[in-house]
């Protein structure tokens, strides 16, 4: 079982950052609501899974190097990334649309109630970590126009990286409906472990990256 | 009683301030609404549709007893 994991460890990461919260959603005592929403829910939380596993799709995990090509493992997490975050950037959009046709709930006035809950801490998050993801989004995208050398462009899609994954965690786990205690439990151990490789990839690897430039 | 869960409530109060008989109120440490009465729910939905990010379930099992004359 070891050595299949190892072997197919991209398979297998994969599977586990989808069909857990599935499993996850599926066991949750969360009322269910019309196939329409419900979908919508899966795709967020699957969206938001496949970010904290972007973590684990860098060079720094060397042990998925042993299935996929550094070039390789670029393009997938670049195109995790760019399914992924226009998911995560709509999905505020995706909560109010339904309410249109069954309230008649206008999705510009609910949108504008949502963003402009100051006395909530999860809405602040959500908008922090909203602004967080259009910035890596948009770093990452005009890599080559920003004007700075990749080792510096690396440092900072990291530190935005653990910034959006910290504070986007936080709002889930406050504001997320399916986010009881187990899902919770587990965006939190994958956020950290997450956080952890990539310090340990930038500061305590860094005297071994001889591989680090592009 | 009727309405059986809030998840996900963004503390915005349209629910509170659309409820004719003052079933849920705004819990002042998380800021968010909670289920205060439930036994004065009158099943008329309002706070359902006025919430932006449907945050509310209204239990379909559940229904206003019937009273009975016995004339």
């Amino acid at each position: 079982m070891k050595e299949f994991i190892n072997k197919y460890n991209f398979i297998t990461k994969t599977i586990f950052f989808a069909a857990i919260p599935l499993l996850l959603w599926y066991l949750g005592d969360v009322p269910l609501r019309s196939t329409f929403k419900e979908s919508i829910s899966i795709l967020t939380i699957l969206a938001f899974s496949a970010m904290i596993g972007q973590f684990y799709l860098t060079r720094g995990y060397r042990t998925i190097h042993k299935e996929l090509k550094v070039s390789n493992l670029v393009r997938v997490h670049k195109f995790f990334g760019y399914i992924f975050i226009p998911i995560l950037f709509i999905h505020p959009f995706l909560i109010v649309l339904p309410r249109y046709f069954e309230s008649s709930v206008e999705p510009m006035d609910a949108f504008w109630t949502i963003i402009t809950q100051f006395n909530s801490i999860g809405i602040i998050l959500g908008l922090t970590a909203w602004t967080l993801m259009i910035a890596i989004g948009t770093t990452s995208f005009l890599r080559s126009k920003l004007m700075m050398g990749y080792k510096t462009w690396r440092i900072l899609h990291g530190v935005l990286s653990i910034s959006f994954i910290a504070v986007a965690a936080w709002h889930v786990i406050d504001l997320g409906r399916h986010s009881d205690l187990a899902m919770s439990i587990f965006f939190v151990v994958i956020s950290i472990g997450g956080i952890i490789l990539l310090f340990n990839t930038y500061f305590l690897n860094n005297h071994k990256s001889g591989a680090v430039g592009k | 009683m009727s309405i059986s869960s809030i998840n996900g409530c963004i503390g915005c109060e349209s629910c509170i301030k659309s409820c004719p008989t003052d079933v849920i109120r705004l819990d002042p440490n998380t800021n968010k609404a909670v289920i205060k009465y439930p036994e004065d729910c009158q099943i008329c939905h309002l706070c359902r549709m006025y919430c932006p990010v449907d945050a509310i379930t209204i239990s379909p099992e559940k229904t206003i007893p019937v009273i009975v004359s016995w004339g």
